[in-house]
């Protein structure tokens, strides 16, 4: 019967480490080539550049939202200027003038002072 | 010909071609990202970075109603209407639209021709379009229509204290009046937004660079103008013209007690909102401010009240009246003949006696001879003290000074200070004269006019500090003693005041320069008066009326607007009279 084994264990004497400190250490098995590698890398930037444009395009679809809160913002200025002036138009004094209290209203006879 | 070495293999070959092409990029890419980096960011910027003006609005002009600021000038965002004939696929509709929504803004009249007509891309249909409006016929969701935004002046007052506002002209300036003199402080400081932005220019905060600079509105202003009274001085004098038949008038109310301009109105007039229609440039201006005149013998109430100060005469002094009065080489004659004999000043007042004045004028020299300290006073007080021949500094656009000849000037003698005793000789605006007989009435401070009150902060009226003031102008005894004068003057003439109340006034009939000469055929009309109650003057009224070929008198035709107002005013003001 044989068996593999899955990790090797080197002697504290083959290594130049200090006394009472861990006498072994774990060696994968697995070996990376150059090319593995360069594939790693170029996925971890490939990532990085996906999560930078998530978070870019992210901003921007707030730029829409604010642009459009700004729009909104606007038009109620406008609105509301809209109705000042309207306001002022109507207790404009010709306005007031020609109203039916206005008109209604007669000179008085006499004036009482108070002293 | 070319041939290909033996000892170089294909595969050797392809690598040097690849090797070559390689190099060629990379030199290129060199080129393009090194030495010309700046070249391309300079392009990439302009193209996805914009620079949007943010504007500031304009301040607005208030009005005082009492005392609660009242608008007279507002923003108000409206829309001009346009149409594409190319891409309007449903005329009638569209004509059936415009009609019912804009149909008292549209500037053609058959709009359906119009939208047919495909010479144009580009038809006005409608101006002043609100938003409301403009709403309405964007959910319609017609083709080839569209909008586009404009700012504009309203005025919701209409045509009131036109010349004292001026308006804006379209490049967003302002022309005349307030709107001139204060165009800086009005305008504000437009803001700035540099960004990224997509193709629909919606800003994008991924760039470096941008920057928002937020604008700052410009001031809203309050004017001292009171709106009632205003209105009323704009009624009393188109009335007080129909019964004269003039032409042109102008009526000016002011505090005395503070130098608060409260009325400036003038006729013709105009709506700062159609100021394109007016043809005659005149119209705009403010007469009060901008247009000097011999104002007559309204000016001798500042006669009176240097004499009075210098002690040279008072209300009971005599003089002895011939209706005609030498000085050097002219002789003076009175426009009122018969008031002969020992008469006192009071009676030379009441009677507008030029002689009078002449004679308080050599009185202020050695008594004989308007001689050279005399006329040194009288400039002093008419120019130095109550400000007369210099610009008021009231915040009018295109004030004038006015001439009035100092006696260092050759022709500052005797004769031409005769005349200014009377109130010939001399140019002077209605401002200026307004301004200093307040000083005279109030006891004796002059205060420069002004028509600015203060500046809106939200809905709070922020009051500014006020213009210069001059105390002891003349002494409060002499202004007192001027006051009663004039107030005798006044009723001596009239009785048309309401009773119990404490008004005065001087009429003035001034002719008129034609090439350098007098001439007889066109007189000016001015009143001059004070009213209030007995502790104190609420107001200065200064009216003037004249019209091309037109004789017009002070008593006749500018003292019953005055009256008119006067009256008015003092049940405005809510004055007790006198038990």
């Amino acid at each position: 019967m044989s068996y593999t084994r899955t990790a090797q264990y080197a002697g504290r004497r083959q290594q130049s480490w200090g006394r009472n400190q861990n006498t072994t250490r774990f060696v994968s098995p697995v070996k990376l080539g150059p090319v593995m590698h360069t594939i790693i890398v170029a996925l971890m930037i490939l990532v990085l550049g996906l999560i930078y444009l998530t978070q870019a395009s992210g901003s921007a679809a707030y730029d829409y939202q604010a642009s459009e809160i700004d729009q909104k913002i606007n038009e109620l200025a406008t609105k509301k200027a809209d109705l000042e002036v309207e306001n002022a138009r109507l207790s404009a004094l010709e306005t007031v003038r020609n109203s039916d209290v206005a008109k209604a209203m007669t000179q008085p006879q006499s004036t009482q002072y108070v002293r | 010909m070319f041939s290909i070495p033996r000892h170089i293999t294909r595969s050797q070959l392809l690598a040097i071609l690849l090797t070559g092409a390689m190099v060629l990029i990379v030199f290129r890419l060199f080129y393009l990202q090194i030495i010309q980096h700046e070249y391309y960011v300079a392009l990439a910027t302009d193209e996805q970075v914009k620079r949007l003006e943010i504007p500031a609005n304009r301040g607005m002009i208030y009005a005082m109603d009492g005392d609660n600021p009242v608008p007279l000038v507002m923003n108000q965002q409206v829309y001009t209407l346009f149409a594409d004939p190319t891409v309007v696929d449903e005329p009638k509709k569209v004509d059936e639209a415009v009609r019912s929504v804009a149909g008292g803004n549209l500037v053609v009249e058959d709009v359906l021709s119009k939208i047919t007509d495909k010479s144009s891309q580009y038809k006005v249909l409608a101006k002043n379009v609100t938003l409301r409006q403009a709403e309405l016929i964007k959910e319609k969701k017609l083709k080839g229509i569209g909008f586009q935004r404009v700012s504009q002046r309203v005025y919701p007052e209409g045509e009131m204290a036109a010349q004292t506002l001026g308006f804006v002209n379209y490049e967003g300036k302002g022309q005349y009046g307030v709107e001139q003199e204060l165009n800086d402080r009005l305008t504000g400081k437009d803001g700035l937004l540099k960004s990224v932005t997509d193709v629909a220019n919606v800003p994008l905060s991924i760039g470096k660079d941008n920057i928002r600079q937020e604008p700052v509105d410009g001031d809203s202003v309050v004017l001292t103008i009171d709106r009632n009274i205003q209105a009323k001085a704009q009624e009393t004098l188109l009335a007080g013209l129909q019964r004269s038949g003039a032409t042109h008038g102008s009526v000016l109310v002011m505090d005395p007690n503070n130098g608060d301009v409260l009325a400036l109105a003038d006729f013709p007039t105009y709506n700062p909102t159609d100021f394109t229609t007016v043809t005659d440039e005149k119209v705009f201006r403010n007469v009060a401010t901008t247009e000097p005149y011999e104002p007559g013998s309204v000016l001798k109430t500042f006669t009176i009240a240097a004499g009075l100060d210098r002690n040279v005469i008072k209300p009971d002094s005599t003089f002895y009246n011939t209706d005609s009065i030498q000085v050097k080489d002219r002789t003076i004659t009175n426009a009122l003949k018969d008031v002969t004999g020992t008469v006192t000043m009071q009676t030379a007042l009441d009677n507008s006696l030029n002689t009078g004045m002449v004679t308080i004028a050599q009185r202020l020299g050695d008594g004989k001879e308007i001689t050279r300290g005399a006329r040194d006073t009288m400039y002093d007080y008419f120019h130095n003290r109550l400000g007369l021949g210099e610009r008021t500094g009231v915040q009018i656009a295109n004030e004038q000074p006015g001439t009035l000849i100092s006696p260092d000037d050759v022709q500052g003698n005797a004769v031409r200070y005769s005349n200014m005793a009377f109130g010939q000789g001399l140019d002077v605006t209605m401002m200026q004269v307004a301004a200093g007989f307040s000083a005279i009435v109030n006891g004796g401070t002059y205060y420069s006019p002004t028509v600015v009150a203060g500046r809106m902060d939200g809905s709070q009226l922020v009051r500014e500090q006020h213009a210069q003031e001059r105390k002891g102008v003349i002494s409060a005894e002499a202004s007192a003693q001027a006051k009663e004068m004039i107030h005798q003057a006044r009723t001596g003439y009239t009785n048309t005041d309401l009773p119990g109340y404490y008004v005065g006034g001087k009429t003035g009939t001034s002719q008129t320069l034609q090439d350098g000469e007098y001439i007889s055929t066109q007189t000016v009309g001015t009143y001059l008066g004070f009213g209030g109650d007995d502790s104190q003057s609420k107001y200065v009224i200064m009216v003037q009326v004249s019209g091309e070929n037109m004789n017009l008198e002070g008593n006749k035709h500018a003292m019953p607007i005055f009256t008119d107002l006067s009256n008015w005013l003092l049940g405005y003001y809510q004055l007790q009279p006198r038990a």
